[in-house]
């Protein structure tokens, strides 16, 4: 048996077997470090022009069933993704979670080996905004708590949240889990990024049964910088409610109806459709915008779309993306008319703009949206004033969740068709819908909106008020 | 040309006694069971748009998960850092999760590890058989130019490629000691058409396991005709009117139904939770008379299939249940302790990033007697599911599952083509509406997401009538 060293020696550098070579991670990031060896790694290869994403981070979380510890987890990881450009200036690339010497060379060589297969047709270049300022973002690091501090706080969550209604069972869905963690941009021409994190996230999802009926479920999610500054009142009170809203269900008949989303439905939505403003998307001919789109109306001429990644309901924002370019704010829609495209370094060359910091990293580098801000344009008249679904003159069904987007959305035809959670409310009275879709597409949802209801809400991937759509088909099992 | 970024080397000898020292100490520490595994991986992900190959992505990793447990509870850690002291490092947070800590006294019951399981032996060289970055990138423009050559209107074309290899080493203070090396070979053909204001869009996978030749056997060809027959199918298709009625799912992929609708369900995970209404069913009827489902590790290159499941064990054929009558549930270590169902072979990760947990394999439906023309024929006005796109099953096991290629059913005949179609039901509710299986059951290659992250499954089904469930559409 290998000798392990005793638990005081732990602070301590042990002798690794000759037979094994040195696969030790670092705990942290060590920016100039990791730059000056790949800069070495680099030059004995002969590569003259690299840049490299990385990230480490230390997760712990707990999970609990009835009082009692399910599952405690920890993990470290660590990967890179290194880019090479070849003679030719074409790109290769490979990631790896190996961030010894021999890991990066490994990488490094495979990188090269792949570049022989770059595409000449549209080769990445570094972003022009890989040194550009960064936005200074409040994001407080917090301290981790023990494993078993974060048990208690969530067995006491449990506890709180099964003690909120004699039905809810049990929550069999539920974790308290915190990550500290770090990200890295570097290249061969000097740029330099570097973030350190930590978040916090809680997520609660009771089950209830009542004697003779369905069990119905519903849940919460809370996130944060740190363990101590989540609310997870709220995200028991939120989890609670839900699900007892659930519990007096019936089933929905078929027919076409007024719906209300609420914020984290319609901000799904528009998430899983969001290649409408990708212009990789466009360019690939995957996305229901053209080239020359910006400009054209797009939806009700009182809805503004805005991707923001600082804003500071963005809870663990990105200062910059995977290509260096810092994040910042872009108008996608406004007053119903398509503005903006969310770019990466290619794409913006493609159309002859600057990068709007969307990118990741990559041989063929992806573009996706990071925070939305939706609701009335600013100068509009908002649409329809006043709505409340419960003192509306017909039924309106309210989409409280939806269900299965991976697979009911047809991104590339606009077409949707989706389980969701919700309720019919009826002169005043809200009942919850049994099972049921809603089907649609999106071009028309955004051209049949109607308003909007109350205070727009913050959520973890945006902030919206309710939004009312006429006319969508809900298919039900009355 | 060898693959990019490969790195065929596994687990060598070294690693018994630094595993045995792990163990020792995790068990003199007072856990009831410590588990190591430790995995190396090595993947290659090409894409060709139209006539271009436009990502080539390889990566390679490793990486350990360890497991402690005391009871019913249990510790896990999972780190990139495989030196002595990373191990080390992981093993204690684990111990610490569960109030214990090492000590220096002499270990008390591991008897050290048994004789190494070696699966990998015989698979030592398949990275090595696997096709070139070359003739991967060649398989796929002839795949996009099959396409073109037999599609109208397509607005784009894709063809992919994904090759992992991984090699994991499994210790476990049981005595368990074995060790294998998997590979899985994927290749997805997509299309979008469009044609004014109508636009469809498509995709088939294929995937198997243990294959290093597959890429080089793939019919592009037979591929793209397929492919591009479905979407000039769905292309002009009217959206699908929505409400209850009878369904013929076809085969392959359309055994997504049973994988959602019952599957997850007949999970351990799913008993220690309390989301499955089958928990206290085994020996009952679930299901109609008609239907045997089987879940196993053992067909020969599909997907799902396993020398060793992720624990350890070797996979076995599981009867789910014969004739609508529950028979077992799948069930990994942590099941088995937590729920008493015995083990069966199906702990499954996606990655050492997380623990293993009760999962399918190769999970089908038994073909029955029916030819499935019959099953079409029975329908008086119903709809046909020749192509399944994916799926979910909630906590209180209402699942949903979308159609990409759906045909009406008038008057037992299938007439014009429908698009839109979402799926839904309840378990409990839908299992006993099987009510008749067709006679040729198939099979299809899919990737499955649960607790334990994405992993590689095989579904399948021979065509089934399902008498009544709720079609979502417009």
């Amino acid at each position: 048996m290998t000798n392990l060293p005793t638990p005081d020696q732990l602070g301590q550098d042990q002798p690794t077997p000759q037979q094994h070579p040195p696969e030790q991670a670092p705990a942290t990031l060590n920016p100039e470090a990791l730059s000056d060896r790949l800069q070495q790694l680099a030059r004995s290869s002969g590569i003259q022009r690299w840049d490299l994403g990385a990230s480490c981070s230390t997760d712990t979380s707990v999970q609990v069933d009835r009082g009692e510890a399910k599952q405690m987890k920890g993990a470290q990881r660590s990967a890179i993704t290194v880019r090479v450009w070849n003679g030719d200036g074409l790109v290769g690339i490979t990631s790896t979670s190996d961030l010894s010497d021999g890991g990066l060379a490994r990488a490094l060589a495979g990188a090269r080996d792949a570049s022989a297969f770059g595409n000449a047709e549209e080769t990445p270049a570094f972003s022009p905004l890989a040194t550009a300022p960064l936005a200074n973002l409040e994001q407080p690091l917090h301290e981790p708590q023990p494993i078993l501090t974060l048990l208690d706080t969530l067995k006491q969550a449990e506890r709180d949240l099964l003690a909120r209604h004699a039905a809810i069972g049990t929550v069999p869905y539920n974790g308290l889990a915190q990550r500290s963690s770090e990200r890295l941009y570097l290249n061969s021409d000097g740029a330099c990024r570097h973030q350190v994190l930590t978040t916090a996230s809680i997520y609660l999802y009771a089950r209830a049964e009542e004697t003779g009926r369905k069990p119905r479920s519903a849940g919460a999610v809370r996130l944060g910088y740190g363990t101590a500054d989540l609310d997870i009142a709220g995200c028991i009170e939120e989890a609670a409610e839900r699900t007892i809203a659930h519990l007096d269900y019936a089933p929905i008949e078929t027919g076409h109806y007024t719906c209300v989303f609420s914020p984290e439905a319609f901000l799904d939505l528009i998430g899983a459709f969001s290649s409408l403003f990708n212009a990789r998307a466009v360019l690939d001919g995957v996305s229901l915008s053209q080239r020359d789109s910006l400009g054209s109306s797009l939806a009700v001429p009182f809805l503004s779309i805005r991707d923001n990644g600082l804003h500071p309901g963005n809870v663990g924002a990105s200062a910059f993306d995977g290509e260096g370019t810092p994040t910042a704010p872009l108008d996608l829609v406004e007053g119903g008319v398509l503005r903006h495209f969310l770019h990466s370094e290619a794409t913006a060359r493609a159309f002859g703009v600057a990068p709007t910091g969307h990118a990741g990293l990559g041989a063929k580098v992806s573009v996706g949206a990071d925070w939305f801000e939706i609701g009335a344009t600013p100068g509009s008249n908002g649409g329809q004033q006043g709505l409340n679904r419960f003192n509306h003159a017909g039924p309106v069904v309210v989409i409280d969740s939806l269900s299965a987007l991976h697979a009911g959305v047809k991104a590339s035809q606009g077409s949707f068709s989706l389980p969701f959670d919700g309720w019919l409310v009826q002169n005043g009275v809200s009942r919850s819908i049994e099972a049921a879709t809603v089907a649609g597409d999106i071009r028309a949802v955004l051209q049949a909106i109607v308003g909007f209801e109350g205070d727009a809400k913050i959520t973890p991937d945006g902030l919206c008020p309710y939004v009312w759509v006429e006319g969508l088909s809900v298919t039900g099992e009355a | 040309m060898p693959a990019v970024g490969a790195i065929a080397d596994g687990f060598d000898h070294t690693w018994r006694p630094r595993l045995d020292s792990l163990l020792a100490a995790g068990r003199g520490a007072g856990a009831d069971l410590v588990e190591i595994f430790l995995e190396r991986t090595d993947h290659i992900g090409v894409l060709a748009e139209q006539d271009t190959i436009t990502s080539v992505s390889p990566a390679f990793g490793m990486g350990a998960g360890i497991r402690v447990f005391l009871g019913e509870r249990d510790g896990f850690v999972s780190t990139n850092d495989l030196s002595d002291r990373g191990l080390l490092q992981a093993l204690e947070q684990a111990l610490g999760m569960l109030g214990l800590a090492r000590t220096s006294t002499p270990t008390t019951g591991f008897e050290g590890l048994g004789a190494l399981a070696d699966f990998a032996d015989a698979k030592a060289h398949w990275l090595d058989r696997c096709p070139s970055l070359a003739e991967a990138t060649l398989k796929l423009l002839e795949g996009t130019a099959r396409l073109a050559h037999h599609g109208r209107h397509l607005q784009a074309r894709r063809a992919s490629y994904s090759r992992d290899w991984q090699s994991v080493l499994v210790a476990a203070s049981d005595g368990t000691f074995a060790q294998d090396v998997r590979l899985h070979q994927s290749l997805g053909l997509n299309v979008l058409a469009a044609d004014g204001d109508h636009r469809a869009g498509l995709g088939r996978r294929y995937g198997t396991s243990g294959r290093p030749d597959d890429l080089r056997q793939w019919d592009a060809d037979a591929s793209a005709q397929d492919v591009c027959a479905s979407v000039g199918s769905m292309l002009y298709a009217d959206y699908v009117e929505a409400g209850q009625m009878p369904c013929v799912l076809a085969n392959r992929f359309g055994g997504v139904i049973f994988h959602e609708a019952c599957g997850h369900l007949l999970e351990t995970t799913q008993v220690e939770r309390g989301t499955t209404p089958f928990a206290d069913k085994v020996g009952e009827l679930i299901a109609h008379e008609a239907v045997t489902a089987i879940d196993e590790g053992l067909t020969d290159g599909a997907f799902g299939s396993l020398s060793m499941d992720d624990e350890g064990m070797a996979p076995q054929r599981t009867v789910l249940i014969e004739n609508g009558v529950l028979k077992r549930f799948l069930s990994d270590r942590a099941g088995q302790r937590r729920t008493g169902h015995e083990r069966t072979g199906s702990g499954r990760r996606q990655s050492h990033a997380f623990a293993a947990a009760s999962r399918m394999r190769n999970t089908f439906i038994a073909a029955g007697p029916h030819s499935p023309d019959a099953l079409i024929a029975s329908v008086d006005k119903g709809l046909y599911c020749k192509s399944m796109g994916g799926g979910s099953v909630g906590p209180t096991g209402q699942f949903n599952f979308a159609v990409e290629e759906g045909y009406l059913i008038e008057n037992g005949q299938l007439t014009k083509p429908v698009k839109g179609a979402t799926l839904i039901g309840e378990a409990k509710e839908v299992m006993p509406r099987i009510s008749m299986c067709a006679n040729d059951l198939e099979l299809a290659a899919g990737f499955c997401g649960s607790v334990s992250g994405s992993i590689f499954v095989t579904v399948g089904q021979p065509h089934i009538k399902v008498d009544s469930i709720t079609v979502g559409g417009r």
